[in-house]
């Protein structure tokens, strides 16, 4: 089952055309990865799938949808905990506390972000973004201000949320390594619309040194030349 | 270390006072003014004036404030309520607050009402403005995720526009607590019965310039154990407050 459909979608800034006729579809349930250069439209799609920005054409979306940004947007004033509750629409403890277990910070429920790390701030702003139990999730380069480590780490521990959770989740990156990773699906953009798709067929889950691997280097060389 | 400029200005202060360069009626030496100021504590005095002259300023501080962030918030968030109420705030804000106190006393007398209404005025605007400008300029990621999550009003208000504004709001309300202690000064001085400012007019008349000075000093040092007082609650109160 689509839980996303775009078609003839345009948005432009000023009269500059951002991004031009772009078609897209999700299935249910699938982790559908965007790369492409800066400046290429990846933000400006999401922020027109979260109807953030104007725009032209159709987009077909779930009534919920949960967001993830680079900067975390976790809100400083308020505790994990408390953070969390906000993507509730009913309070319920045992659900707090579920997700707050699910991202290692149930000891630190009643801590502040500026006492966590950048790698917890952003489980933090993940943990939010599924309590409201989106139909799809909006990733942009959420890990783009992690150390490589930290990146590393996270991108492990979604793909584990991911294969718990199963939702439909439209990931982001500049990085193809990234998208490799963690995606089914390979989306290039480039001039204002999907240029290339790579359906990614390596076994789920992701092993350990799944990045060393000579299909996942054939993938990733196959997408830098489609990029350059 | 910082009571070291202190020290060095009293002992300046009192050398100069006590040389002869300078009339020391009209220039009373540190010394004088402290045993002015002990023999207004142990009548009594200073602490029935005090009293008063600082139920006045906390009265019209939170007056004005809670007015100035209500106002603010709204004209920082509604786009037609900003249009429709910042030009006249504007105007108003550019009186100078103390030319309006002949006015107030003959709309309300000299009681406490006219001292109230003017004190509040004063604070009113500088909390607005810095209300305004925190509720105008919220991080647009902020905002975003209140559309993402689809949140109620009461809670996108007092969860999000309120606490996302706070930083700029604390800043208004200590301009506004300078500003309750200059007001409480001149309103008292214009006419009072009580308070601090009452002191310092009367004292005048006596040329009894070591009672005024005491009484500005006192002013001055209540409005800065206030405005310290207050950023030390709000610390307390909110830890997150001024951390990144």
């Amino acid at each position: 089952m689509k839980k996303l459909e775009i078609r003839g979608l345009c948005v432009s800034y000023n009269g500059m055309p951002v991004l031009e006729d772009l078609q897209l579809d999700a299935e249910e349930g699938e982790f559908v990865a965007i790369v492409g250069k800066s400046g290429c439209g990846k933000t400006t799609l999401l922020n027109a799938i979260a109807g953030f920005v104007k725009y032209s054409g159709s987009i077909t979306k779930p009534d919920t949808l949960g967001m993830v940004s680079q900067d975390y947007a976790v809100f400083p004033w308020l505790t994990a905990g408390e953070n969390i509750s906000f993507g509730m629409t009913k309070n319920d403890e045992a659900v707090l506390q579920h997700y707050l277990k699910m991202i290692d910070l149930l000891d630190k429920r009643d801590r502040y972000p500026f006492e966590l790390s950048g790698g917890q701030k952003q489980r933090l702003a993940l943990a939010r973004a599924l309590v409201s139990n989106p139909d799809l999730v909006l990733m942009d380069e959420p890990y783009g201000a992690l150390d490589i480590f930290t990146r590393e780490k996270m991108q492990r521990w979604l793909m584990h949320i991911w294969e718990h959770e199963r939702k439909t989740i439209l990931f982001v990156t500049h990085s193809i390594d990234e998208a490799l990773l963690l995606a089914d699906r390979v989306l290039l953009l480039n001039d204002g619309a999907i240029q290339k798709e790579f359906r990614v067929g390596l076994k789920r889950p992701r092993a350990e040194g799944t990045e060393f691997s000579q299909a996942f280097l054939k993938s990733k060389m196959a997408i830098r030349r489609a990029l350059s | 270390m910082p009571i070291i400029p202190i020290l060095l200005f009293i002992l300046i202060w009192e050398a100069l006072s006590s040389s002869g360069i300078f009339n020391a009626v009209l220039f009373p030496p540190p010394s004088k003014v402290f045993l002015a100021l002990l023999g207004l504590a142990l009548s009594g005095e200073l602490f029935l004036h005090l009293s008063a002259s600082l139920s006045r300023v906390y009265l019209g501080l939170l007056v004005g404030s809670v007015l100035g962030i209500a106002v603010g918030l709204l004209t920082g968030r509604i786009r037609i309520i900003d249009k429709s109420m910042s030009p006249l705030l504007h105007v108003f804000r550019s009186f100078p607050a103390v030319a309006i106190i002949p006015l107030v006393i003959v709309w309300f007398g000299i009681g406490e009402t006219a001292k109230l209404f003017s004190i509040s005025f004063a604070v009113f605007f500088p909390v607005w403005m810095n209300t305004h400008i925190g509720a105008s300029s919220i991080p647009v990621r902020y905002v975003q995720m209140l559309s993402i999550f689809k949140t109620p009003s009461f809670k996108k208000w007092s969860k999000v526009i309120l606490p996302a504004s706070s930083e700029f709001i604390i800043a208004g309300v200590r301009t506004g607590i300078a500003i309750a202690f200059i007001m409480v000064f001149v309103s008292e001085l214009a006419g009072a019965s009580s308070g601090v400012g009452y002191i310092i007019s009367i004292s005048q008349l006596s040329y009894r310039m070591d009672v005024m000075i005491a009484g500005l000093f006192v002013l001055g040092l209540l409005g800065a154990v206030t405005d310290f007082a207050f950023i030390r609650l709000i610390k307390a109160i909110f830890p997150w407050f001024g951390k990144k």
